[in-house]
């Protein structure tokens, strides 16, 4: 079977690149954005089977960002995790209205990324590669 | 230069003082005062509730009002008014107690020389009103701090998100293996990156106590859960300060009606700082067991053999921001915010929370938390219904998704409002919503016990779906409501009504154990 595909897009260039040297090594494959437009734009182009969106973007921001997929029946379908820095409260709802599986507060526990992504990707509740390290969220 | 008269509310039933006052007021300027007179504290409190006046001027012994109770009527009435209040020369003690209560001066009947009055009035006017700009600036104050420490905490997540992602995948060799030296390095990098996110968080959570935005939802769960969750988690901290962890939970201990992720978060802060305080080869032990003096109550207790905490410090603790100023303790970490989340949050579940302190002994938390009894919360509601022999009815309202699976998250968002609506689809003394029940796999339970027989049953299920349909399918829900009758409430006629109630409770608790586990996916 070939690896599931993941967007992840945040505007940050050091989470983008953590959460890729981390997914990768679970055995998914990334692509990656870092603005809104591109954002809607890599998930047109590589049809992804899982979005990881942070919300705070430069033009526009992650909530406009599901708002577009939305109108694209193809992208629509596409499950969507996002991946904030922002107080749960109020965006987590915003979230949830707006059509996300879940919603991740940053810091992120890595055992509970990969647990999420799977769950919504509907695998196997097993890790491929579990992370040692980072067991117990504070 | 003219000024609009003083609106004066005299609230006074001694005929002579009022004429007296009233000779002292017709000495001043025609268009400087204008008097209007009670005679009691009803008719006052009407007044001051229709507004317009700048001061009042109260006697404390009025027919139907007394002593402080009258200041405090009065305030309630028009909490923005100052007031002066008349005594007598015997209650100057009195007139003292009425300042505390907000009164801004007090004149003793019979001593007030002419002049006086108007300058007292003015004076207390004044001094209210800079009393009010003081509060206003010290709320706008806190709330600007507030939202500052909202704002940076949320700045310093992003930073700090970034490092522990690479120190733990350093740590997991995902950029090749590291020596054993490398791996201790990172590991103390990880344990302070977390220590610094939980700070953070701390600041996060005491902005939302400040804001009364804390969310809580009360279930019905064993407090034994939440006490193997904090022992389980801090297993590692205590055993690497050579520190016993353990517990002790009474047996047969009633269920709690508290959230269970707050519960883990206060015995978390309780055991986490029981530990800091706490010498190598000392014990931190946690107890669970029902209240000697209260049968009401479960008493939780975290004690500690640690370095205790002097008797006048046991209760300042709990207070924002609260730091110890001894050097001994010096080795502890935190922001001193701990204590006073975990103040608001038991008190806002219902419960209190103490510390007794013996120095260098050791330290006792104490937490109480009000039992779930299902007959207790009966009586309560049901009062005279319970008597009569009526049948009782178990509606169970079903939230679902089409998946046929509810994260966890859909299910704290949702059952808030799901609540409220149910809440509005019942009558108050018939029908009881009870708190949640426990957790299935499939679908997110609301059960409510109704005193009414299957027509009834049918009544409150059409009304639920009518209410709860739309607010469901809006967020892509899906929504089954059924009802069953409770067997068994046939009363006996030796039977109390406790042991009348303990019966029925009991069938309902059964149906509810039946409903909930046919709704479990079963595990292979």
């Amino acid at each position: 079977m070939p690896n599931k595909k993941i967007l992840i897009v945040d505007d940050d260039p050091d989470v983008l690149q953590g959460m890729h040297v981390r997914l990768k090594a679970n055995q998914y494959d990334i692509c990656l954005a870092v603005d809104t437009f591109s954002g809607v734009a890599e998930a047109r182009r590589s049809a992804p089977d899982l979005i990881l969106l942070d919300l705070g973007l430069p033009a526009g921001g992650g909530f406009l960002v599901m708002e577009r997929l939305k109108m694209i029946p193809s992208l629509a379908i596409i499950p969507v995790i996002v991946v904030s820095a922002r107080d749960g409260l109020g965006n987590q709802k915003r979230a949830f209205d707006a059509g996300a599986k879940a919603f991740l507060q940053k810091p992120v526990d890595d055992n509970q990324l990969l647990a999420v992504i799977r769950q919504a990707l509907g695998e196997p509740a097993t890790a491929k590669k579990p992370t040692l390290h980072d067991q117990g969220a504070v | 230069m003219s000024e609009k008269a003083l609106q004066v509310l005299l609230v006074e039933d001694n005929a002579g003082d009022v004429r007296l006052l009233r000779e002292m007021f017709s000495k001043e300027r025609a268009d400087s005062f204008e008097l209007t007179h009670c005679l009691r504290m009803g008719e006052a409190e009407r007044h001051l509730a229709k507004g317009g006046v700048d001061i009042v001027l109260l006697d404390m012994g009025l027919p139907d009002g007394h002593g402080l109770d009258t200041v405090r009527r009065a305030h309630a009435a028009a909490p923005g008014v100052p007031m002066i209040v008349l005594t007598g020369l015997d209650d100057e003690a009195l007139a003292a107690e009425a300042m505390k209560e907000g009164a801004q001066d007090y004149l003793i009947k019979g001593q007030i020389e002419n002049r006086a009055l108007p300058r007292a009035l003015r004076h207390a006017i004044e001094r209210h009103r800079m009393q009010a700009e003081t509060d206003l600036i010290r709320v706008q104050q806190i709330q600007l701090k507030d939202e500052f420490l909202s704002h940076v905490s949320h700045e310093l997540r992003s930073p700090l998100s970034a490092i522990r992602q690479f120190v733990t995948i350093l740590l997991d060799g995902l950029a090749g293996e590291l020596q054993p030296e490398q791996q201790e390095y990172m590991g103390i990098v990880l344990r302070n990156v977390k220590q610094l996110q939980s700070m953070i968080s701390d600041l996060l959570e005491v902005t939302r106590v400040q804001a009364g935005k804390l969310m809580i939802e009360p279930q019905c769960i064993s407090i034994a859960d939440a006490i193997a969750y904090a022992v389980d988690t801090l297993h590692g901290a205590a055993s690497a300060k050579g520190i016993t962890l353990s517990s002790e939970i009474a047996s047969r201990l009633p269920s709690v009606c508290a959230d269970p992720m707050r519960m883990r978060q206060i015995l978390i802060i309780l055991v986490d700082n029981a530990i800091k305080f706490t010498p190598a080869n000392g014990t931190v032990k946690v107890r669970a067991r029902a209240s000697d003096e209260d049968p009401s109550l479960v008493v939780l207790e975290v004690s500690d053999s640690g370095c205790g905490i002097s008797p006048d410090m046991t209760e300042r603790i709990f207070e924002r921001l609260f730091q110890t100023s001894d050097p001994s303790l010096e080795g502890r970490k935190g922001l001193g915010l701990g204590l006073y989340i975990c103040k608001d949050l038991v008190t806002r579940q219902g419960g209190q929370i103490w510390a007794k302190s013996v120095l260098e002994q050791g330290s006792v938390f104490s937490v109480t938390l009000p039992i779930f009894s299902l007959p207790n919360l009966m009586a309560m509601a049901f009062r005279k219904e319970v008597r009569a022999d009526r049948p009782v009815t178990l509606v169970v309202a079903e939230l679902g998704s089409q998946s046929g699976w509810l994260s966890n998250d859909v299910r704290a968002e949702q059952s808030h409002g799901v609540r409220e609506v149910l809440q509005r689809c019942l009558h108050s003394h018939l029908d009881i919503l009870l708190p949640k029940m426990g957790v299935s796999d499939a679908a997110e339970l609301f059960f409510i016990v109704a005193i009414t027989d299957s027509i009834g049953g049918e009544a409150i299920k059409k009304r639920i779906q009518e209410q709860l349909q739309e607010h469901v399918g809006r967020a892509g829900l899906t929504l089954s409501t059924s009802y069953r009758s409770v067997p068994h409430t046939k009363r006996d006629s030796n039977e109390s009504t406790e042991e009348y109630l303990e019966h029925v409770a009991a069938g309902i608790q059964e149906l509810i154990k039946v409903e909930i586990s046919s709704r479990m996916v079963v595990n292979a």
